[in-house]
């Protein structure tokens, strides 16, 4: 018989193991391969050094009422399936705007013409920049791009960061200065962002797809949303908390209100570590961008998917610098306008 | 004395989980040592009571963690007491609600910081407008008192530099016009020149006094230096583990302390640059006939000596608005620059 049927033997059990289990002989649980190697005659001697684990498989070898571990992960998926209908039917019109900023951030991306749409760009780097040689860089990697025709997939991929960085710091920055605020909303918020930021990327994407259909844009606005909003939350805290004693000591002393405290001293001090956040929200989503194609997210990412998909190199090689090309250019732009920001303040 | 323009009244502060809880043993007459020691609360401050006249400035000096910095953020109710009450102009602060504390931080009272606190994302001339610009007036109008104020205090032109552009010293001159631009009548300094050089800290004193000549101002002055504490005070007040030790005039302390730990601390300092012939002299008001000239009562001593020119054998006569009050040896005068005897027996001796 099993290891552990002494547990069940001494807590008296054995009835409520046989009583239920007992009728089909040997449990309703599906076999395991021990179960088959036993079968098959000849059971290995049990040593000492093959005791196993008393996990639930091995405790459900002794007692067949005992449920095997594969019930757990059932019962969670039963779970969410039973919750899913009324899950969808509140978030479902909740994140409905994502799915229409994204589809049309993804058609005016598209349908504006090169010869706008390149030179925007390049100007709107100049302007945050204020940087001449990155405004040619810019304009020399997109103008690449395009050459190997991969400008359409750049922009998809484009168009999907703007819009999700964009969410993130509309919703992150708020969260952050209420955790800033507020000792207890910071030690519940920083589990959560813990979680957020070390789930494997994959994960997030099995619920959603139960959620909601594969066809919309909000499922991978969601996955990519959720993934990279973490930075720009924890750095908002950060920043307003780091900002000096004394200057916020100051600002009452001269009888500021919070709502002038908050606009007039701790988010323009903050802003160095505000805009740290958002750079590397931006480099985040452009990460879960690419894993985001696995769920219809046009881009650089699908390309990358087809490369491994049909072992096709040299698309995947060249998708993938295209993304490196697109993150150094988000990267740069990013850091420049941030230099200026710190330029501006130094102590 | 005419109506204080500030009056603290049993002002009490302790720092821990039930300040209420300590503030009991507290009255009951303990002290900072044993209260750590028995019950785990910091004492911030033990029963103030200060009254500070209109127009004069009061220096409030101790060493670190005396409570000085905690006494003067209680005026404005930065810090709210454990118990006691601080009145202003007639009213107690400790009855105001949150919108009525912004006025009189507003409108009544300013602050000067030790290491600055100007806002660096702005420039000076906007750092010098912020009590206008927080009270929501017009650029125009903060532009215009804002640049006269920078001017006043010396900056002439820095109002488009950013505060990082200046060096420390020029960055008081700002706080100070900041506190100024409030037009307030109460100006609170918390060690404003103890962050800054010796030399440059000498030039902010003068300042102070200069503008304080011209403005009558009510100064609370928080310092840990008595050389500082002696040329600014009209009134003096030295703190203790949070305790006041002793008040009054400074000459008359400098010569009646009444603590060994005001003994030690006046017999480091330059006598001779503090001590005014006044405090000195013998009071009459017939002139001597050998008198070898007049000093004014509140030259100091530093000032006859360079006068007589070292010589120990003359007399002068002390003149207050030019009619006499008093004779003043020169003999006195160099056996005033000898601590007094009690700080022989000070407590730096006994340890």
């Amino acid at each position: 018989m099993a290891t552990y049927d002494w547990i069940f033997d001494t807590l008296g059990l054995r009835g409520w193991c046989d009583g239920s289990g007992g009728e089909d002989g040997g449990g309703s649980a599906p076999m395991s391969m021990a179960d088959l190697m036993n079968q098959a005659g000849n059971a290995p001697e049990r040593t000492i050094w093959d005791t196993p684990f008393p996990s639930m498989d091995a405790l459900n070898d002794a007692c067949a009422s005992f449920p095997q571990s594969r019930e757990l992960t059932r019962g969670l998926e039963r779970g969410f399936l039973d919750i899913k209908d009324a899950l969808s039917y509140v978030l479902d019109p909740l994140t409905q705007p994502l799915s229409w900023a994204l589809s049309n951030a993804l058609s005016l991306f598209q349908s504006v013409p090169w010869w706008i749409m390149i030179p925007l760009l390049a100007l709107i780097v100049l302007v945050i920049s204020r940087s001449w040689k990155l405004m040619a860089f810019v304009a020399g990697s997109f103008a690449l791009l395009a050459f190997i025709d991969y400008y359409d997939y750049a922009m998809q991929t484009l168009a999907i960061i703007f819009v999700c960085a964009f969410i993130c710091v509309l919703l992150g920055v708020p969260i952050g200065i209420a955790m800033s605020r507020s000792d207890k909303l910071q030690a519940g918020m920083i589990p959560v962002l813990d979680m957020l930021q070390t789930l494997p990327p994959f994960v997030y994407l099995i619920p959603l797809i139960f959620l909601f259909s594969v066809t919309e844009p909000k499922l991978y606005g969601i996955a990519i949303i959720l993934y990279a909003i973490v930075p720009v939350i924890r750095l908002t805290n950060l920043g307003i908390r780091l900002v000096d004693k004394e200057v916020i000591e100051a600002a009452d002393a001269f009888g500021m209100t919070k709502r002038q405290k908050l606009y007039g001293v701790q988010i323009p001090l903050a802003l160095p570590n505000i805009m740290a956040g958002v750079n590397q929200t931006i480099m985040m989503s452009l990460a879960m961008v690419v894993i985001a194609s696995l769920v219809s997210a046009p881009g650089l990412g699908v390309l990358v998917l087809r490369g491994i998909r049909n072992l096709e190199l040299g698309v995947g090689l060249i998708s993938g610098l295209g993304i490196v090309l697109l993150a150094v250019i988000l990267d740069r732009s990013t850091k420049a306008a941030l230099a200026r920001v710190n330029a501006a303040q130094k102590h | 004395m005419a109506d204080p323009k500030i009056s603290i009244r049993n002002l009490y502060k302790i720092f821990g989980e039930d300040p209420k809880g300590a503030l009991t043993h507290a009255k009951a007459g303990m002290h900072k040592a044993e209260l750590l020691d028995q019950h785990r609360h910091v004492l911030g401050l033990r029963d103030i009571n200060v009254d500070m006249a209109p127009g004069e400035i009061t220096v409030i000096m101790g060493l670190s963690g005396s409570g000085k910095s905690t006494l003067i953020r209680h005026l404005n109710r930065l810090i709210d007491p454990t118990d006691g009450e601080v009145w202003v102009d007639g009213d107690n602060i400790m009855t105001y609600s949150e919108a009525e504390l912004r006025k009189v931080r507003r409108k009544k009272m300013s602050m000067v910081f030790q290491k600055f606190a100007l806002l660096p994302h702005r420039t000076v001339l906007e750092n010098a407008a912020t009590p206008m610009i927080v009270d929501g007036e017009k650029r125009s109008a903060w532009e215009k008192e804002a640049t006269k104020w920078l001017d006043r205090v010396g900056l002439e032109g820095q109002g488009p530099q950013y505060p990082h552009q200046l060096s420390g010293g020029m960055q008081q001159r700002v706080g100070i016009a900041r506190a100024l631009t409030s037009n307030s009548d109460i100006m609170l300094m918390d060690e404003a020149f103890s962050a800054l050089d010796p030399l440059i800290r000498t030039d902010m004193q003068d300042l102070l006094l200069e503008l304080q000549r011209e403005l009558q101002k009510t100064v609370v002055f928080i310092t840990h230096d008595l050389d500082e504490a002696l040329k600014l005070a009209d009134h003096l007040v030295i703190l203790k583990d949070g305790e006041v030790v002793q008040q009054g005039e400074p000459q008359h302390i400098l010569v009646n302390p009444n603590d060994p730990y005001i003994v030690d601390f006046i017999s480091d300092i330059n006598r001779a640059r503090v001590l005014r012939a006044r405090t000195v002299m013998t009071e009459t008001a017939d002139a001597p006939a050998d008198a070898a000239g007049s000093v004014d009562e509140n030259a100091t001593l530093e000032d006859v000596i360079a006068q007589a020119g070292g010589d120990t054998d003359k007399t002068y006569r002390v003149t207050r608005d030019g009619q006499t009050v008093g004779t003043l040896p020169m003999t006195d005068v160099v056996r005033a620059l000898v601590p007094t005897a009690a700080s022989e027996d000070g407590m730096r001796k006994a340890s």
